[in-house]
């Protein structure tokens, strides 16, 4: 019992129980209206949490239910919520560490799952946090902050649920205690997290991006593909896999696949489904939801250059050159920014407006924040090629 | 806002401050440069002293809870989720069944509302002896540098949980009317052949309703953002939640021994909140040593005034600006006379939050 929070009954509590499914009513299982190709709609939002030095909204979109009928059968949508603390320096206690120590933390709400969950972290959380920090180290340039920690902190509002509602109703998993609903929460902790790393002005080689493909079977139906699988859309699902994906360097951070990935080649499909075409597909879905975080991350950034006036004297002063021609390179490289590939220059130029410390400063050209400014125009003169070691 | 140190005879430009390296350096020297200003005290924020934040309220996002809603208060944003669960009569230890008839509810709103309050108090302490309420308030959402998770709550979170049960309580603000779940034996039994006999022996004693289980409400409140003054926020996103609140029908079932509900969602119930008692915190804010015996009062302050003020004071109101509860801590400057116009500004608080309650709920 913990005695620090506000404790329930003694006697113990039980979740409602419906009339309707203990009696083995059920109502039809939603199904999935989207191709097989296609994900679901992205809401990112960064810059939630002010006091944080980065935060990050992330929302799948709500499927359409066609029998709103019932209190039972609605059909959650994902929504998680990150913040990013740090870099901070470690404890004086803390042994030397080169890198900066990356911790991460996946906490549900009490009201996320249709069971209560309580606020002790369970096994489940350590192991999307576990999955998520390989995702996450790998993409951060971490010995540009020796002697510091970093926390990432993501809380699950709503959850993904693992089956279909009946099937859970009527005891009858297929097996299914395997939780496929983590699969999709990971995926979307990656993308959060990520759009919050940025949002820090951490230093990253590339944006990490998850991305959820599943084998999944309906009924009297062959085996098939898909990506971004809603678990309770599908009645069975065979296999799926998770992987954390960086799109301009075509590397892959994490890999998490479950099921049986070999039962579905049985024969009955024409396509191959192996784990390769798992993982291939799985990056089909990074390289989807990468367009909405590469758009959440640029409308943040502007958002934050909006709001702090620019002093181009300062940043010509600072720079040798005329206040004009400050203000041109600023803009060409907007321009750039706006127009140019995804690849490396939007993820550039959103980590370059950072909270970092410069001590070449102020006595002479002024603010604080002319030194922020100026680091935009200053790193854009770099060039590419500081961003990749 | 600058300041401009004396410039020393070695550099020709004297360091200029930008106003946050100001507020960093010196918090108390700040605030007071705002609010002795010429064109009258104003906050950093823009507010003036007793002037407070306007929230925005969104209810019924969250799927799995009976009710929710997200209030944002500037850069306070709080996700609140009542959900509810059953408990069974059998399962409270030493229940003693209280003379109450399920009847009673349509009555009691022919009372008079003096008449009533006497009824309420004692609903609450059941209430409270049960353990029907259950809001816990989690901070360690990374809300703020100070609050990371790992660890105990922090006293903060368990404080502002105690006090909103307290004020949950105090406040008559739910009855447990709507929390019981009865069972009423059918009068005439002849319809189940096999348990006739049974039954009819013991027709006296069943015929009498009585209530089986209890709804239990878990209410749960989480910081996504926090700049100063949670604990409004919370209430706000609190009471926002509790009218958000539908639970579903629910009866006894003899046969099963089971407690069911039906899943219509139109045969669900709105929770009926008796008050709505609105919370309005202040601090006092004394100055730095310039200002000595100057105090100012600041209504609903952000994170970084809250730093800076000792004494702080809540006053919950309720209908008809009825003093529901006031708290107060760390000092002595305010007294009762200085009172009386807060609880005036609460009043006016409460009426603009109920329009954005009734505005914000579908």
């Amino acid at each position: 019992m913990d005695r620090r929070r506000v404790n329930g009954p003694p006697g113990g509590t039980t979740p409602p129980c419906y009339a309707s499914t203990s009696s083995g009513k059920t109502h039809p299982s939603s199904k999935r209206t989207r191709g097989a190709n296609e994900i679901r709609k992205i809401f990112l939002k960064t810059g939630l949490t002010p006091s944080a030095s980065g935060s990050a909204y992330f929302e799948l979109e709500t499927p359409p239910t066609n029998h709103s009928n019932s209190l039972t059968n609605r059909t959650p949508a994902l929504k998680l919520t990150c913040t990013v603390h740090g870099p901070r320096p470690l404890p004086r206690s803390a042994p030397f560490s080169p890198q900066l120590l990356l911790s991460t933390r996946v906490k549900f709400a009490p009201f996320a799952a249709r069971q209560r969950r309580g606020y002790i972290p369970d096994s489940s959380e350590r192991d999307l946090a576990a999955h998520l920090e390989t995702a996450l180290r790998g993409v951060l340039i971490g010995e540009r902050w020796p002697k510091s920690g970093v926390d990432v902190v993501i809380t699950v509002l709503e959850g993904e649920e693992d089956c279909p509602w009946h099937a859970l109703a009527a005891g009858n998993q297929n097996g299914r205690t395997g939780g496929w609903g983590m699969m999709s929460i990971l995926s979307g902790c990656i993308t959060v997290a990520s759009a919050a790393l940025t949002d820090a002005g951490i230093d990253c080689v590339d944006v990490v991006i998850g991305g959820v493909a599943a084998i999944v079977r309906q009924p009297a139906a062959p085996a098939q593909l898909v990506l971004d699988p809603c678990p309770s859309d599908h009645e069975e699902i065979i296999a799926a896999c998770v992987i954390g994906y960086l799109q301009s360097r075509d590397e892959v951070t994490e890999t998490w696949a479950k099921g049986n990935i070999t039962a579905s080649s049985d024969g009955m499909g024409t396509t191959p489904m192996g784990f390769d075409a798992l993982v291939d597909q799985a990056v089909e879905a990074a390289v989807a939801a990468r367009r909405v975080l590469v758009e959440a991350i640029r409308e943040g950034t502007e958002a934050k250059i909006q709001g702090s006036q620019i002093d181009f004297h300062a940043i010509g002063a600072a720079l040798n050159i005329k206040e004009n021609a400050a203000r041109m390179r600023f803009y060409r490289l907007r321009k750039a920014i706006e127009e140019g590939e995804p690849g490396a220059t939007p993820t550039k130029a959103a980590t370059t407006p950072t909270k970092r410390k410069k001590d070449q400063a102020n006595s002479d050209e002024g603010s604080a924040k002319k030194v922020k400014d100026e680091e935009v125009v200053d790193e854009a003169e770099g060039g590419e090629e500081g961003e990749g070691n | 806002m600058a300041i401009k140190p004396t410039p020393s005879t070695t550099t020709p430009h004297p360091p200029t401050f930008p106003a946050h390296t100001f507020a960093k350096l010196a918090p108390p020297t700040y605030l007071t440069a705002h609010l002795t200003s010429k064109g009258g005290p104003i906050r950093p924020s823009g507010r003036s002293p007793t002037q407070f934040r306007t929230p925005t309220c969104h209810a019924g996002s969250l799927t799995h809870a009976h009710g929710s809603a997200v209030v944002r208060c500037g850069d306070t944003a709080v996700v609140c989720g009542v959900r509810g669960e059953i408990l069974r009569a059998e399962d409270v230890a030493d229940y003693r069944p209280k003379a109450v008839e399920e009847e009673e509810r349509v009555d009691m709103e022919m009372h008079s509302f003096q008449k009533v309050t006497k009824e309420k108090r004692e609903d609450s302490e059941e209430m409270a002896c049960l353990g029907l309420l259950v809001p816990n308030l989690e901070l360690a959402t990374g809300c703020s540098p100070t609050h990371l998770p790992g660890g105990p709550p922090s006293t903060l979170a368990q404080t502002l949980s105690q006090r909103i049960l307290t004020l949950l309580h105090t406040s008559n603000l739910l009855s447990i009317h709507d929390l019981r779940i009865w069972f009423r034996p059918p009068a005439s039994p002849p319809t189940r052949q096999g348990q006739e006999h049974e039954v009819m022996g013991e027709e006296e004693e069943m015929a009498k309703a009585e209530v089986k289980a209890f709804w239990v409400l878990y209410i749960d409140i989480l910081f996504i953002s926090l700049d100063g003054n949670p604990f409004d926020a919370a209430c706000l996103a609190l009471l926002a939640a509790l009218r958000n609140t539908r639970l579903p029908r629910a009866w006894y079932d003899a046969d099963r021994e089971l407690v069911l509900c039906s899943d219509d969602p139109a045969e669900s119930k709105q929770l009926h909140l008796y008050d709505m008692p609105v919370p309005l915190s202040f601090g006092v804010f004394e100055g730095d040593e310039e200002a000595k015996g100057k105090k100012w009062i600041l209504a609903d302050m952000d994170g970084f005034e809250e730093g800076l003020c000792r004494e702080n004071i809540t006053i919950v109101v309720g209908e008809e600006k009825r003093v529901v509860r006031i708290e107060k801590d760390g000092g002595g400057s305010f007294g009762g006379r200085d009172m009386r116009g807060l609880v005036e500004l609460a009043g006016q608080r409460r009426m603009e939050w109920i329009m954005i309650l009734r505005n914000g709920l579908p």
